[in-house]
């Protein structure tokens, strides 16, 4: 794996539950991609993540596969995964084996609640006041009413969370996301994304009032949040094992997640491929490094514009 | 003492100087809103709950899930287009031959990773919460997932192709990833690393139906 911040992220990309299971058996011939969820995105069904993007040249899709740090990457991937199977993944399956489901959902909530503010200062960054209301609120209501964030009482009562990061605040501006880069340890990340997790780091207003990380409450808010978090992708490490290229799979599901989630902050759309392109073409193979179905105009002259979906933000 | 403040007031200033800007960029582009497909939305309503259900179905053994889906599976997705899709490039490419050893290959290696998956089906329940037209023929159906033992609903979308009563599912996305696209180029970079060589793709995928489960 993956440290706090690769577990965080990878986790959310990639973690595979049994919601995800079941679209993946509607189309198990697609299974080998597994999906993430954590406790923070569990609660985010405020709306669906928009669907289309701005049709600019560079696709997200593109952008996803712009990786001309390959060898390095991929020797990065290798080792974080040894790292993984030696330590992550046994002190993991421990803490799955010694805790009830029920109790490890509310050790998520509870690390999820921490996370709250840092949203907050996101929504507000990113000039969503209604967002910003909602995590503010959630953070008062679960903090209190939920005991500690221990329990979601915010989204029972319709407040349901939202993620928000600073990766994804630079990408609301404009920000273009770079080269893939999986870190060691850290995990995969773009440029951009790379230069959010530190501003997330240290921006953090909970780590902010905690003393900083090194403090005895950061250190166990760290070590938690960790635990949890490579918990809850135990699955998607699973579904990377059968894919066959593993990091080629964790490089496209960690492009796509990310730029759908700047697509949420800036009400973009996505154009998808055309599912008939490739065979319908006459056009030369793309180079390797293309997504050939994938274009920011449609490639063949049947295809009809694609209508956006709405993605609504504030 | 003193990097620790220091740290604090840049976090602080950047904090600030942002906020600005987070004020001075509300504008938005305009957005349009795709019109519905109630045919689309019925068939992911009937047909992926009725696969879930079957499933999470407890007085059904595992081999018959298995057998139930390995039936079903033609009538939910296009697997033929999924197939070729999948391919990507080398779609183009591809010799008659190895396209049906791909296909058969793939089939049984996507069947195997789902079959690794069959207890994580514990009776979710599936509604249909919108859908967009891209163009006719070719819709997608947002879902709401929830029960089981989820904590919490999640959001599924469907992209399904066809027309009037018959539909066919092509991808599935969930937070934002495309499981199709994601196929894809796993696939695409497999067959590149091989300097091209299909083959060797689907050698893999044969090998790796054989293989059990991890952990």
């Amino acid at each position: 794996m993956i440290g706090v911040s690769a577990t965080k992220d990878l986790g959310k990309t990639l973690r595979v539950t049994a919601a995800e299971a079941a679209a993946t058996a509607v189309l198990a011939l697609l299974a080998a991609g597994g999906l993430s969820e954590t406790a923070h995105a569990r609660a985010n069904i405020e709306k669906p993540i928009p669907l289309v993007a701005a049709p600019t040249a560079a696709s997200d899709l593109a952008r996803t596969a712009h990786d001309p740090l390959e060898d390095f990457n991929r020797g990065s991937y290798a080792f974080s995964m040894g790292l993984d199977r030696a330590v992550f993944r046994p002190v993991t399956h421990g803490y799955m084996a010694a805790t009830p489901t029920p109790v490890r959902h509310r050790v998520s909530a509870f690390v999820y609640n921490l996370g709250e503010p840092g949203t907050f200062v996101n929504d507000v960054l990113q000039g969503k006041p209604k967002r910003a209301g909602k995590s503010s609120a959630r953070f008062a209501i679960n903090s209190t009413v939920g005991v500690l964030g221990l329990f979601d009482v915010a989204a029972s009562m319709g407040i349901r969370s939202h993620d928000a990061d600073f990766g994804q605040t630079f990408g609301r501006y404009g920000i273009k996301p770079g080269p893939y880069l999986y870190v060691p340890v850290l995990g995969p990340l773009n440029v951009r994304d790379g230069v959010g997790r530190v501003f997330d780091f240290f921006a953090d207003p909970i780590g902010l009032a905690g003393q900083g990380w090194t403090s005895p409450f950061g250190v166990t808010r760290l070590a938690a949040q960790t635990i949890d978090t490579r918990a809850n992708a135990d699955l998607a490490f699973r579904a990377l094992d059968q894919a066959i290229d593993p990091y080629a799979t964790a490089r496209s599901a960690y492009g796509q997640h990310r730029e759908a989630l700047v697509r949420e902050a800036t009400g973009a759309v996505q154009d998808l491929p055309d599912f008939d392109e490739v065979a319908s073409s006459g056009a030369p193979a793309a180079t390797p490094s293309e997504i050939p179905t994938v274009s920011a105009e449609p490639a063949s002259t049947d295809a009809a514009p694609s209508a956006p979906t709405p993605s609504a933000p504030q | 003492m003193t990097d620790a403040r220091t740290t604090r007031r840049f976090a602080l200033s950047t904090l600030v100087a942002v906020i600005g800007l987070g004020v001075l960029a509300q504008a938005r582009p305009a957005l349009a809103q795709g019109p519905r497909d109630p045919q689309a939305e019925q068939f992911v309503q009937v047909r992926a709950q009725r696969v879930i259900s079957v499933l999470a179905d407890k007085s059904q053994s595992v081999a018959q899930k298995k057998a139930t889906f390995h039936q079903g599976i033609d009538e939910l997705a296009d697997v033929p287009r999924i197939t070729n899709f999948v391919l990507g490039k080398y779609a183009r490419t591809i010799t008659q031959d190895q396209r049906q050893r791909f296909a058969a290959a793939f089939r049984v290696y996507a069947e195997s990773v789902y079959q690794n998956r069959i207890n994580d089906y514990h009776g979710e329940t599936l509604k249909v919460t919108g859908s967009t037209v891209r163009k006719p023929g070719d819709v997608i159906v947002d879902t709401r997932i929830s029960g089981g033992q989820l904590g919490q609903p999640v959001q599924v979308s469907w992209r399904v192709m066809g027309g009037g009563t018959a539909w066919k599912v092509v991808d599935v996305q969930f937070k934002g990833v495309w499981l199709a696209i994601t196929q894809q180029q796993d696939f695409v970079s497999t067959i590149d690393n091989a300097g091209g060589n299909i083959d060797v793709l689907i050698s893999q995928l044969q090998r790796d139906a054989q293989r059990p489960a991890s952990r």
